[in-house]
C-alpha cells in the first residue's frame, strides 16, 4: 500500500487524470440524479397534494361518463375503512362537479372541488399558492380560483361568481360565491379550470347533502415515488376491508405523467450513466496501461526477484483502487456539497420562458436537487466498480512481463 | 565443498530466435557449481555470460539441454514455480543495480523476504542487520536515487544475500563502477562468500577483478572455453 501511494505520487499528472477519471462521472451523476430525483419529487408532491392524494377510494366506476367520477351518497364506510387502517396520515372527502363558471358576461368550463379546508390545508400547497385574498376556511361561503381563470373571467376579490352544476348523474345545482382567494397554480391549466369550494357549498351543486366522489388518502412517511412500497402496504390493507363496490385508484393511475417521467428519466439517466462509465473506464485503461509500460524494467525486477504474476496483479490493482475509491468518494463528496449549497440558497431560479415550460409540466420555476443516500452511493460504488475492471486489463498486462524480455526492453 | 554440485548443466543450448534468423547463445555448456564458490565467468562481449545467468537463474528457458539446482531439473517447471525457485535459492545482483525507486533502501532489501512472506518485525530487522553488516545502514532510510552508484550496488547485494539463497549470480556487477568502488564491491562480495559461505556466479568482462575468485569459467562463442580453479583451498 506505502509503495503504491509512492507510485501515485511519483506520477502526479496520470495519477491525478485516473482520479479525475473517476471523479468527475461520480459528481457528474450525483448531480444529475439529484436533478432527476428533486424534479421527481416535486411533480410527485404536486400531483398528489394538489390532485390525486397518494390515492383515492372511490365506487367503482361503472357509471362514469365524460371522466366525471360517480357520485358516491355515503362515504361513511369508507371512512371505517380507512380508520381501521395502519399508515394513513391525512385523509378528506372531495366532491368534484363540472360546471360552467360566469362572471358577467363571461363564462368558462371549470371543475368545482369541494373540499373539507380544515383538513386538506394540513398540506395541500394550494392555500401556499394563495397570491390573492385567502383561503377557505370550514364552512366558508366563498371559491378560490386559478390567475389565469380570474384573467378570464375578469374577477378579484369579492368579485361574485355563479357556478352551475353539471355532474351527469345529479341534478343541476347552483352557487353564487365570492370569490376570496386567487392561487397561481404550478399548471396552467389547472389555473384556468379548478376552482375549490367548500364541501357543503360544493354539495348543493349536485343538490346532495352527502354526495361526494372520493376519499383522498394521504400515507405516512412518503416522501417520493421511491416510496412507492410504502403506498402499496397499505392499499393491500385497505383493500381487504373496503365495503363492496368501492375501488383503490393510486397516484399512478391518477397521475400518470410521475408515472411517465419516471419511465423515461430513469433509463435516460442509466444510458447517461453507463456513458460516463464507459469514458470512465477508457480513461483508467489508457493511464493505467502507460503507467505499467512506463514501469516494465521495475515490474520485470520485480518478477525477476520472485513475485509472482498475481502479486504483481495486485499491486497494479491496489494503485487502481486507491484512486478508484478516492475518486468515487471526493466525486460523491463534490456532488452532494454542490447540491447543499444550491438548495441552502433555495435553488436556481430559471429564466421566467423555462419556468413556464417546467410549471406547464408540473414542476416549480425553480431548479431543486436532492441528494438520494442510494443514488449517491450507488453512483460512486458503480463507478469505483468500473474504474477497478477496467484496472484489470492493465494488471494482468503488467503480470505477463517475461523478467528477462522485461528488463531488456528499457536496457 | 561438497561433491555433489548446487548447479549442473548439462549440454545447456540457447537459441534466440528473430524472425526466420536464429542466433546461438549457448551451444552445449556443461557446468558444475558447488557451494561456497565464488566464481566469475568471464568472456568477450556476445560470449553467452548473460544468457547462461538467466538460465541459472531460471530467468529464462534453454532451447535445449537441462539445468539442475541441487539435483531437481527446472525444465518442467512452470512460471510460477520459477518464481517461487527464484525467492527462496537465488539472488540476483545486476548490471544497472536495478533497485525500486519509491522503496527506501531499507525497503529495497526487505522486499524480497516481504514476498517470502516474513513478518514485518523479522523482515525490517534482518534488512537491518544485513545493511550493517555491507556498512550501508546509514542510508538505510534513503531512496535510491540519493545514494551513489556504488552504494546502489551494495543494496543490491543486501537484497541478493538477505534471503540466504542457495546462490547469488551477478551480471556484471561491476560495469558502471569506477575501479576502486568495483575492487571495494568485488571484496565485499568475497568477504559474504568466506565470512557467510555465500556461493557467488557473476559475469564479468573486467580482468582487475578476476584475481579476486578462486575459480574462472571462460566462454567463447557459447561454449566452455577454459574451467580454470585459481585457489584450490576451499573458502572458509
Amino acid at each position: 500500500m506505502k509503495a503504491a501511494i509512492r507510485h501515485l505520487k511519483r506520477n502526479k499528472g496520470r495519477s491525478l487524470l485516473t482520479l479525475l477519471a473517476v471523479l468527475i462521472p461520480v459528481y457528474t451523476l450525483v448531480f444529475m440524479f439529484g436533478f432527476a430525483s428533486a424534479n421527481l419529487r416535486d411533480m410527485f408532491e404536486t400531483a398528489t397534494n394538489i390532485e390525486s392524494g397518494h390515492f383515492q377510494v372511490r365506487e367503482i366506476q361503472e357509471r362514469a361518463t365524460g371522466g366525471t367520477l360517480q357520485l358516491i351518497d355515503d362515504v361513511a364506510p369508507v371512512l371505517g375503512a380507512l380508520d381501521d387502517t395502519d399508515g394513513i396520515a391525512w385523509r378528506t372527502i372531495r366532491l368534484d362537479v363540472p360546471a360552467l363558471a360566469s362572471a358577467g358576461a363571461r363564462s368558462e368550463t371549470v371543475y368545482v372541488q369541494g373540499v373539507e379546508p380544515e383538513t386538506v390545508a394540513r398540506i395541500t400547497p394550494i392555500e401556499t399558492l394563495i397570491v390573492e385574498g385567502e383561503y377557505l376556511t370550514a364552512g366558508s361561503n366563498g371559491a378560490v380560483i386559478g390567475v389565469e381563470l380570474a384573467q378570464t373571467l375578469d374577477l378579484t376579490i369579492g368579485g361574485e361568481i355563479i357556478l352551475l352544476g353539471a355532474h351527469p348523474e345529479a341534478a343541476m345545482g347552483i352557487l353564487k360565491v365570492p370569490v376570496v382567494g386567487i392561487f397561481d397554480a404550478p399548471d396552467a391549466s389547472m389555473g384556468r379550470s379548478l376552482i375549490q369550494v367548500d364541501l357543503a357549498s360544493a354539495r348543493t351543486l349536485v343538490r346532495r347533502p352527502t354526495a361526494a366522489t372520493a376519499v383522498v388518502v394521504m400515507v405516512e412517511g412518503v416522501t417520493g415515488p421511491w416510496d412507492v412500497h410504502k403506498i402499496d402496504a397499505v392499499t393491500a390493507d385497505l383493500s381487504t376491508r373496503l365495503p363492496a363496490g368501492f375501488e383503490i385508484a393510486d397516484w399512478r393511475e391518477l397521475a400518470p405523467m410521475v408515472l411517465s417521467y419516471m419511465n423515461v428519466m430513469r433509463p435516460a439517466l442509466m444510458i447517461m450513466a453507463a456513458t460516463f462509465f464507459v469514458l470512465g473506464a477508457l480513461v483508467v485503461v489508457n493511464t493505467l496501461y502507460l503507467s505499467v509500460m512506463e514501469r516494465t524494467r521495475e515490474l520485470g525486477l520485480i518478477r525477476a526477484l520472485g513475485s509472482s504474476r498475481l502479486r504483481v496483479m495486485g499491486m497494479i490493482m491496489t494503485e487502481a483502487g486507491i484512486l478508484a475509491f478516492a475518486g468515487a468518494f471526493y466525486g460523491a463528496l463534490a456532488g452532494v456539497a454542490v447540491i447543499l449549497i444550491v438548495e441552502a440558497f433555495g435553488g436556481v431560479p430559471l429564466p421566467a420562458r423555462f419556468a413556464e415550460v417546467f410549471r406547464s409540466l408540473g414542476l416549480s420555476g425553480v431548479i431543486h436537487l436532492r441528494a438520494e443516500l442510494g443514488d449517491v452511493v450507488l453512483s460512486a460504488v458503480a463507478m469505483a466498480a468500473v474504474a477497478l475492471f477496467a484496472a484489470l486489463f492493465p494488471a494482468w498486462r503488467a503480470a505477463q512481463f517475461e523478467p528477462v524480455e522485461a528488463m531488456r526492453y528499457v536496457e | 565443498m561438497s561433491n555433489s554440485p548446487l548447479i549442473r548443466t548439462s549440454d545447456l543450448e540457447k537459441t534466440y530466435k528473430t524472425g526466420s534468423i536464429e542466433t546461438p547463445a549457448l551451444r552445449g555448456v556443461d557446468l558444475e557449481l558447488h557451494e561456497k564458490e565464488f566464481t566469475a565467468v568471464a568472456g568477450p562481449s556476445g560470449s553467452g555470460k548473460s544468457t547462461l545467468l538467466h538460465l541459472l537463474g531460471g530467468l529464462d528457458r534453454p532451447t535445449g539441454g537441462e539445468i539442475y539446482l541441487e539435483g531437481k531439473a527446472m525444465s518442467g517447471l512452470s512460471k510460477d514455480q520459477l518464481a517461487k525457485l527464484r525467492l527462496n535459492h537465488i539472488g540476483f545482483v545486476f548490471q544497472a543495480y536495478n533497485l525500486i525507486p519509491v522503496l527506501t533502501v531499507l525497503e529495497n532489501t526487505a522486499f524480497v523476504l516481504e514476498l517470502q512472506g516474513i513478518v514485518r518485525s523479522q523482515r525490517i530487522e534482518r534488512a537491518r542487520r544485513i545493511l550493517g553488516e555491507l556498512g550501508i545502514e546509514e542510508y538505510a532510510d534513503q531512496y535510491p536515487n540519493r545514494i551513489s552508484g556504488g552504494q546502489q550496488q551494495r543494496v543490491a547485494v543486501a537484497r541478493a544475500v538477505v534471503t540466504e539463497p542457495s546462490i547469488v549470480l551477478a551480471d556484471e556487477p561491476t560495469a558502471n563502477l569506477d575501479t576502486a568502488t568495483s575492487l571495494d564491491l568485488i571484496d565485499l562480495m568475497r568477504r559474504l562468500n568466506e565470512e557467510k559461505g555465500a556461493t557467488f556466479f557473476f559475469a564479468t568482462h573486467d580482468n582487475r577483478l578476476l584475481d579476486r575468485v578462486n575459480r574462472l569459467v571462460t566462454l567463447v562463442d557459447g561454449r566452455v572455453a577454459r574451467d580454470e580453479v585459481r585457489d584450490s583451498a576451499p573458502p572458509p
